[in-house]
């Protein structure tokens, strides 16, 4: 079958706008690492891969960021796959209770950041709060924390939002994912007389690999870029405790007017990024299973 | 399900979108210009004194009935979100025809960038009180007028002081005295925001006296001088001691400005550590306090060269960018007048740069002594003109009061300025 060259056409609007709103920040941002540009004014230097050097052998703010970004990604994912999996095994029956908290534990997801950084500030406050209170009223006094001023659990005190904020989420998805597994494979385990623990791992946990993959994917990226979050709650501090990379590539940029700089730092960011997510495809494409 | 390629290309694209902003708009953007409704010239007007808005809306419109053929648009952005994007508005002149800038790191980047106008020599420039406008000077220029006059150093209650028969201490000993006795009375004598603008407020009275010398962030930033001297490390050890003796609130990291501002206008604190532009707001929460303000002398008496710290800051200026220059201009001229300026310092409680203000609120009156009678230097901390360095600086403190060793810290932070050195 001959196709007309007219079909072509149909992909220019869709491809204009991945160049607007991606190709060209993305070309941007990897030309202008190489610069030393402000940001600001006309004038920029080219400086090679000075930028590059920089940041990998000259800043420890960066190191400490890319240190304090990996403590949130697996508090976040580890805690948010386990609540979201856990959560969804309670609520998988579509009963009109279950139906129900299915919502309830949707609802954080739909509200905005800053909402959420306010909310979990009071929490967190460490006279005012609620959680440091009702640690009092129970007795647990010895628990009571500094949440977010304490520069050696704030990052974490933060990655426990992280995972209220989005658990609802990743539930939704495993739901689905569980829903799809045919009842028959449940079935047979049944008769062939495997135990609660060995249904998991032998029929759910392998059907449910699609979903965790990307449970798993999402999460990890979601917590790089929880900059909003970290920005309303901590904004980074205290100490550069809770300075995630996101936050950092913000100061350089619009705080120090370093836009060269926070350009090259985004490059590493994505790839980073790029280096994780493809080895948790690869360790958790290894887990598929098809009956 | 999500293919791997596409997985990967995402992850690949997102990082980029955190600089879509910065990298999106090239540093040759054109300009482009917004005409005004009817015959009139519209300008626009923005800065980050949301609390000032009432005020500010009358103002604009007498400004209004005055020059008809004028009209000025105001925006306001939160604090944290114009310092740091207010400068990006003003490349192509469309908006910020009248801007305000932060003195320090904002204004030097601005500065370098070009934006400023310079003002020198127009005839409004002498409404102003000429000490208090060096901050907008930049190579002979006058590319901005610092137009409210900020007083960071804590305020504290006057009514308890006199109740308890504290009097205003001179020297670190009387200092650490004065705050026995209020510990005595089951007061805490600061409540310290440390988990917002704490750091970056008290800092500043805490190393008036430990670094007289004004260009000693210059020296920092040029490599003469290091964190690691007497200078920095005393005023390190002095927050620890006011940490370890629990001169500060504990857990004062956590504590936002609110719940702060909430212990002194409950008088469970004796002394807010932020500034004078908090008087207001504390009188709101409780009208039956007596404020003045009052920094901590960290030395001997003898030694003290400075009482306080003033800021000159909400920096009025015109974009060099903008085709309504004088239209601009006419708008500073008016808000340069003293009964306006008067009506604006009265009513937002402010004390202003501007000459022959009247204040006539109590608070303004009682505290109008500091701008004369009271030798205060102006704000340190404006002075890093380094954002990295800054955060080094503030982060020390932060190190400090969540425990660490005062040497320990300094060298940490010094660290940080030695990479950041230009």
């Amino acid at each position: 079958m001959k196709i007309s060259k007219s079909i072509y056409l149909f992909f220019l609007p869709g491809l204009l706008l991945y160049s607007i709103f991606f190709l060209y920040p993305t070309v941007s941002a990897l030309f202008y690492s190489f610069t030393d540009w402000d940001g600001l004014s006309d004038a920029y230097q080219f400086v090679g891969i000075g930028n590059y050097e920089r940041a990998l052998t000259g800043d420890s703010v960066f190191r400490k960021t890319v240190g304090n970004n990996m403590k949130f990604m697996l508090v976040v994912v580890i805690l948010q796959t386990l609540v979201a999996l856990a959560f969804a095994l309670i609520v998988l029956k579509n009963t009109k209770t279950n139906l129900f908290l299915r919502a309830l534990y949707f609802f954080p997801t739909i509200l905005s950041s800053v909402s959420v950084a306010f909310i979990w500030s009071f929490i967190y406050d460490p006279s005012l709060g609620i959680l440091n209170q009702i640690l009092e009223l129970l007795g647990l006094d010895f628990l009571r924390q500094n949440w977010l001023g304490n520069s050696d659990i704030a990052i974490y005190s933060l990655a426990i939002t992280q995972v209220w904020f989005h658990a609802g989420q990743m539930l939704i998805i495993f739901v689905a994912g569980l829903q799809a597994i045919p009842e028959d494979l449940y079935e047979v385990a049944k008769i062939e007389g495997a135990s609660k623990w060995q249904t998991f791992q032998k029929v759910t946990w392998p059907l449910l690999a699609p979903s965790a993959t990307i449970v798993i994917a999402y999460t990890t990226i979601q917590s790089f870029k929880a900059f909003d979050l970290v920005f309303a709650m901590t904004g980074g501090g205290p100490n550069n405790s809770t300075e995630i990379i996101a936050t950092y590539i913000f100061d350089v940029a619009f705080r120090s007017y370093n836009f060269g700089y926070a350009s090259s730092i985004s490059v590493l960011f994505m790839i980073i990024i790029a280096i994780i997510t493809f080895l948790q495809f690869k360790a958790l494409r290894s887990d598929r299973i098809s009956y | 399900m999500i293919s791997k390629k596409s997985s990967f290309t995402a992850a690949l694209l997102l990082p980029f979108l955190a600089l879509a902003g910065c990298a999106g708009e090239s540093p040759d953007s054109g300009s482009e210009t917004e005409s005004g409704s009817g015959d009139r010239t519209q300008i626009s007007f923005i800065h980050w004194r949301g609390e000032d808005k009432a005020v500010l809306d009358d103002i604009i419109a007498q400004f209004e009935d005055e020059f008809p053929e004028i009209s000025v648009e105001m925006n306001i952005y939160p604090s944290e979100q114009y310092q740091a994007t207010g400068q990006r508005m003003l490349t192509d002149g469309s908006t910020g025809d009248v801007f305000t800038s932060f003195p320090g790191a904002q204004f030097e980047a601005i500065a370098n960038a070009g934006f400023f106008e310079d003002l020198s020599g127009e005839d409004f420039v002498e409404n102003f009180d000429e000490s208090l406008i060096t901050v907008g000077e930049k190579d002979g220029q006058q590319l901005a007028l610092p137009y409210q006059l900020v007083f960071n150093m804590p305020v504290y209650n006057k009514g308890m002081f006199d109740e308890l028969g504290l009097e205003v201490p001179k020297s670190w000993t009387e200092f650490q005295e004065m705050a026995d006795t209020l510990l005595e009375n089951d007061i805490i004598p600061i409540a310290f925001p440390g988990a917002d603008i704490g750091p970056n407020q008290f800092m500043n009275s805490m190393m008036m006296n430990n670094a007289p010398d004004e260009d000693i962030f210059e020296k920092l930033q040029n490599g003469e001088e290091s964190l690691t001297n007497e200078w920095w490390v005393k005023t390190l050890e002095d927050f620890q001691l006011l940490e370890e003796k629990g001169y500060i609130q504990s857990d004062a990291l956590g504590t936002s400005q609110d719940s702060a501002m909430a212990m002194v206008a409950n008088e469970e604190a004796a002394m807010l550590a932020t500034g004078s532009y908090h008087m207001a707001a504390l009188l709101g929460l409780n009208p039956d306090l007596e404020l003045d303000l009052m920094a901590p002398i960290t030395v001997e008496e003898s030694e003290a060269q400075y009482e306080g710290i003033n800021t000159a800051t909400f920096m009025l200026a015109v974009n060099s960018n903008s085709e309504k220059k004088e239209e601009a201009k006419e708008f500073i001229r008016f808000l340069s007048r003293p009964e306006i300026a008067s009506q604006y310092a009265n009513e937002t409680g402010q004390h202003l740069t501007v000459n022959d203000v009247e204040y006539e609120s109590e608070v303004l009156q009682n505290t109008a002594y500091w701008i004369d009678e009271r030798k205060t230097r102006f704000q340190p901390r404006f002075l890093i003109t380094n954002a990295q360095i800054e955060a080094a600086v503030l982060g020390s403190i932060e190190n400090v009061l969540g425990g660490a060793d005062p040497m320990e810290a300094a060298e940490e932070a010094q660290q940080i300025v030695d990479e950041n050195r230009e």
